[in-house]
C-alpha cells in the first residue's frame, strides 16, 4: 500500500509539473466560459441603434409606432412609395439602416416588408416584428372593430401550447435539462479520453525508457498499474476542481455583471403579460437570451449534478482507465497499437451518441439498457439524472452504479493480468491474439 | 543468502530456464555467465520477483523469497531506466522510498554516494541533461542507496569508460568486503576474473558449469607455467628436454623474456625450474590459469 501511494504521488507530481496540465486547467474553463458567454449573447446585434425609415404611403400607421422613445430604434416616416433602388442610391437615405414598407392593404393581407442593409439579429427582428404588429393591432381595432384595444388583446392572446409528457406533468424532464446532463456526460467523456490517453502514454514511456524494470524490482505490477491509474485520476480531479472553481467564479461574475437585472426580473415573475410595452419587452428580452441564463442560474441543481458528475467521472475513468492501462502494457512501442486506441475512442464516441439519444428519446426502452452498460452508463446516467429519476425508478440508478463498480473490479483484474504479462515485453508489434495468450 | 532450487521457467512453449540451482554466499561475488538468450535475465528477474518460476523455489535466508525481501535487494537491470524529466535527486529518492527508506536516510546516503562519485552538483539536474555515463552513475546509486544485503547487477560495467569501470569495480569489492552478497551478470570476462569468487555458467537454459573461479580456471588449465627470466632465449629453449614444450614467449624488456611452457608426461613445475635454473636468471614463475573467456567459449561452443 505504501508503495502504491508513492507511485500515486509520483504520478500526480509528474502531471502537475507539465505545462499542458496547467494549460488545460486554466484555458479549458476560460474557453468554456467564453462559449457560455457567446451562448448568452447569441443573436445579440453588434449595432446598438437601428435607424429605420417607414415608407407608409397610405399613412396606415399615422406616422407613429407605439414606442415613442427607444434606445434601440429610431423611426422616420415617409408618406410615399419608395423603391429599393432609390433607397440604396438616394443620398438622403444613406443614414438609414433599413426601410419598412407598409402597403395600403396591410390590414387585410397582414404582410409588410423590411429591407435592410445589414441583416438584423434575430432579437432585433423579433422586436421590430413585435412593434409593427402592436401598432397595426391598434389601427385594426380602431378602424375595423368596436371593441377596445385591451379587449382585443385579451381576445387575441396567443395560446401557449406547451407539450408535456403525461408521466412528467410538471415538465421536470424538460429537453433543456436533458442537454445539461448531456453536457456533463460529455465533459466526463472528455476527461476520460484526455486522462486515459495520459495513462497509455505514461505506461509506454516507462516501457520505452526501461524504468519499469527498476520499479518492478520493488513494486508489484498490479500495484504499479493501480498507482498509475489512481495517480493520474487524482491529477484529473485536481484539474476538475480548478475547472469547477474557475467556472463557478466566472458564472458568479456573469450573473453580477451582465445578467443581474434580467435575472431579477425573471426571478420576480414579472413576465409582462399585461399590455405595457416595456414589460412585454422585458418578457421578450428574457425569453430571447435568458432561457439559457435561467437554466444556468436557476434550473440546474448543481449540488446533485456535481455529486453525480464526480461519482460517474471517477467510476467511468476507473473503468476506461483499466482498458488504457492494459493496452499500454501490451504495446511494444509508443507508436504501436494505434488501432486499439481508435477502438477505445470509437467506444467513447458511441457513449457520447448514447447520451444524445437519451436526451432526445428519454423514454425509449433502449435507454434503460444503455444506462446499465458500463461503457455508456456514465453519460446516459448523467442525462437521466438531469431529467430526473422517478422515485420508483431510482433503483435503476443504483443498479447502473453497481454494475459499473463490478465492471471496474473485473476490468482491474483483467488489466492487471495483461499488465503483468505485457509490461516487460518490448519492441514487438501488438496483435489481437496477444491479448488472449497465456 | 539466496538459494535457487531447481527453478524452471517457460514462456508459452519456450523453455527459458531449465532446472537451475545455485547459491549466493554471504560476502562472496558470484558471476552469472552465459551467452545471449541463455536465460540469465529470466533468472535475475525471478530473483527479483518480477517473474515467478514455474517449478522450483528461491530462498532468501532460508525463507521463500517474498515481497518484503526485496527491500534487502539492490537490482541494476541490464536495460537501464530512469525518469528523464525528473531530477537526479527525485529519481534516487523515488527508488529509495520504494525500497522502504526514510527521507532522512535517503539524504544521508545520497550525500555519501554523491561525494564518492563526485556528483554533488548534479542533484537538481534532470536526467535528460546528463550524458549516458553520468546517468549510469545515478542508476548505480539508485541500486545501492538503500544499503541492500544482496546486490544483483546485470551488466554493471556497460556504458562506463575504463576510469569509471575501475571506480565501480572498487565499490563492488568494498561492498563484498563489508559482507554484502553480490551477483554479477556480465560478458566482460576480465572483470569477472578480477571480481568473482564463484561462477555459474548458463547455456541453453541449463546450468553447465558452477564453482570457485580459481578452481575452475586451474582445473580447466593445460598445465602451462610461465617463467620470467633474464638471459638468452636460445639457452632457455636448449635447456628444455622432452618433458616440456615451449608454447609461447614474449620479450618484456631487453634480454628479459616470459616463456610459457607446457608440462609433458610426468614432468612437474619443480623439474622445469631445476632444468632451466642454471641457464638463465629466473625472476618469477607462475602457473598460467585458463581465462574465463576460453572456458566460456569452450563450454558454449561445445554445446
Amino acid at each position: 500500500m505504501r508503495n502504491t501511494w508513492i507511485i500515486i504521488k509520483r504520478e500526480i507530481k509528474e502531471r502537475l509539473r507539465t505545462s499542458s496540465f496547467w494549460g488545460l486547467a486554466i484555458l479549458g474553463p476560460i474557453f468554456l466560459m467564453l462559449l457560455i458567454f457567446l451562448l448568452f449573447h447569441f443573436g445579440e446585434s453588434q449595432k446598438t441603434k437601428w435607424k429605420i425609415l417607414v415608407a407608409d404611403p397610405a399613412m396606415v400607421m399615422e406616422n407613429r409606432i407605439v414606442v415613442s422613445s427607444s434606445d434601440q430604434f429610431e423611426f422616420d416616416f415617409l408618406n410615399n412609395y419608395l423603391e429599393t433602388n432609390d433607397f440604396v442610391k438616394g443620398k438622403r437615405y444613406q443614414s438609414y439602416d433599413g426601410f419598412l414598407e407598409i402597403n395600403e392593404k396591410v390590414l387585410s393581407n397582414k404582410t409588410a416588408f423590411f429591407f435592410y442593409k445589414e441583416k438584423p439579429s434575430l432579437k432585433i427582428q423579433t422586436k421590430l416584428h413585435y412593434l409593427v404588429e402592436k401598432r397595426l393591432e391598434e389601427v385594426y381595432v380602431d378602424e375595423l372593430t368596436d371593441i377596445s384595444l385591451q379587449k382585443f388583446r385579451e381576445i387575441k392572446q396567443p395560446i401557449n401550447l406547451s407539450f408535456r409528457n403525461v408521466l412528467d406533468p410538471k415538465n421536470q424532464k424538460s429537453d433543456i435539462n436533458s442537454w445539461v446532463g448531456w453536457v456533463f456526460g460529455s465533459i466526463i467523456l472528455f476527461f476520460i479520453f484526455v486522462f486515459g490517453m495520459t495513462i497509455l502514454r505514461s505506461i509506454t514511456v516507462e516501457k520505452s525508457n526501461r524504468i519499469v524494470e527498476v520499479l518492478l524490482g520493488a513494486v508489484q505490477p498490479k500495484q504499479l498499474m493501480f498507482g498509475k491509474i489512481v495517480g493520474i485520476g487524482m491529477a484529473a480531479l485536481i484539474q476538475l476542481t480548478i475547472w469547477i472553481t474557475l467556472i463557478g467564479v466566472g458564472m458568479f461574475i456573469f450573473r453580477e455583471q451582465f445578467f443581474q437585472t434580467v435575472n431579477d426580473q425573471a426571478l420576480s415573475g414579472n413576465l409582462g403579460t399585461n399590455s405595457g410595452i416595456k414589460d412585454v419587452f422585458g418578457y421578450t428580452n428574457i425569453l430571447e437570451y435568458n432561457q439559457f441564463v435561467e437554466l444556468i442560474f436557476q434550473r440546474i441543481n448543481f449540488s446533485v449534478m456535481l455529486f453525480y458528475f464526480s461519482l460517474f467521472l471517477i467510476l467511468g475513468y476507473l473503468f476506461y482507465g483499466t482498458f488504457f492501462a492494459g493496452l499500454g502494457a501490451m504495446m511494444g512501442t509508443e507508436s504501436d497499437g494505434q488501432q486499439y486506441v481508435i477502438l477505445i475512442i470509437a467506444i467513447l464516441f458511441i457513449a457520447f451518441l448514447s447520451g444524445y439519444f437519451t436526451a432526445i428519446s428519454p423514454d425509449s426502452s433502449i435507454v434503460q439498457w444503455l444506462s446499465y452498460i458500463p461503457f455508456t452508463a456514465p453519460v446516459v446516467c448523467m442525462v437521466k439524472i438531469s431529467q430526473g429519476y422517478a422515485s420508483n425508478e431510482i433503483y435503476q440508478l443504483f443498479l447502473s452504479i453497481g454494475i459499473l463498480l463490478l465492471s471496474i473490479i473485473i476490468g482491474l483484474s483483467i488489466a492487471g493480468n495483461l499488465y503483468k504479462r505485457g509490461i516487460l515485453r518490448f519492441g514487438h508489434r501488438l496483435h489481437l491474439k496477444d491479448f488472449f495468450k497465456k | 543468502m539466496i538459494k535457487l532450487e531447481g527453478i524452471s521457467k517457460s514462456f508459452r512453449h519456450k523453455l527459458a530456464v531449465d532446472d537451475v540451482s545455485f547459491s549466493l554466499e554471504k560476502g562472496k561475488i558470484l558471476g552469472l555467465l552465459g551467452p545471449n538468450g541463455a536465460g540469465k535475465t529470466t533468472i535475475i528477474r525471478m530473483m527479483n520477483r518480477i517473474l515467478f518460476p514455474d517449478k522450483g523455489a528461491i530462498l532468501f535466508d532460508g525463507q521463500l523469497l517474498n515481497q518484503k525481501h526485496l527491500q534487502h535487494i539492490g537490482y541494476l537491470p541490464e536495460e537501464r531506466g530512469l525518469y528523464k524529466s525528473m531530477s537526479v535527486w527525485e529519481n534516487i529518492q523515488l527508488i529509495a522510498q520504494l525500497r522502504g527508506m526514510s527521507k532522512a536516510d535517503i539524504t544521508l546516503n545520497y550525500n555519501f554516494w554523491a561525494e564518492k562519485f563526485g556528483i554533488e552538483t548534479w542533484k537538481n539536474k534532470r536526467i535528460e541533461e546528463l550524458s549516458k555515463g553520468m546517468a549510469q552513475k545515478v542508476q548505480f546509486i539508485c541500486t545501492v542507496i538503500h544499503q541492500p544485503e544482496v546486490l544483483i547487477l546485470d551488466e554493471p560495467f556497460s556504458g562506463f569508460d575504463p576510469v569509471n569501470i575501475e571506480l565501480i569495480q572498487n565499490e563492488i569489492k568494498t561492498m563484498r568486503d563489508k559482507g554484502k552478497t553480490i551477483l554479477i551478470s556480465s560478458h566482460n570476462m576480465k572483470s569477472v576474473e578480477e571480481l568473482c569468487d564463484n561462477v555459474v555458467l548458463i547455456n541453453q537454459s541449463r546450468k553447465v558449469l558452477e564453482g570457485n573461479i580459481n578452481a575452475i580456471r586451474t582445473e580447466r588449465g593445460e598445465n602451462i607455467y610461465a617463467v620470467r627470466f633474464k638471459g638468452s632465449m636460445i639457452a632457455f629453449v636448449n635447456a628444455l628436454w622432452i618433458g616440456f614444450e615451449l608454447v609461447g614467449k614474449e620479450e618484456v624488456a631487453p634480454e628479459t623474456f616470459i616463456a610459457y611452457v607446457k608440462m609433458r608426461n610426468e614432468s612437474t613445475f619443480k623439474d622445469l625450474l631445476k632444468t632451466v635454473i642454471d641457464e638463465v636468471e629466473i625472476e618469477a614463475a607462475w602457473k598460467v590459469l585458463t581465462s574465463m573467456q576460453e572456458i566460456f567459449i569452450q563450454e558454449v561452443a561445445e554445446k
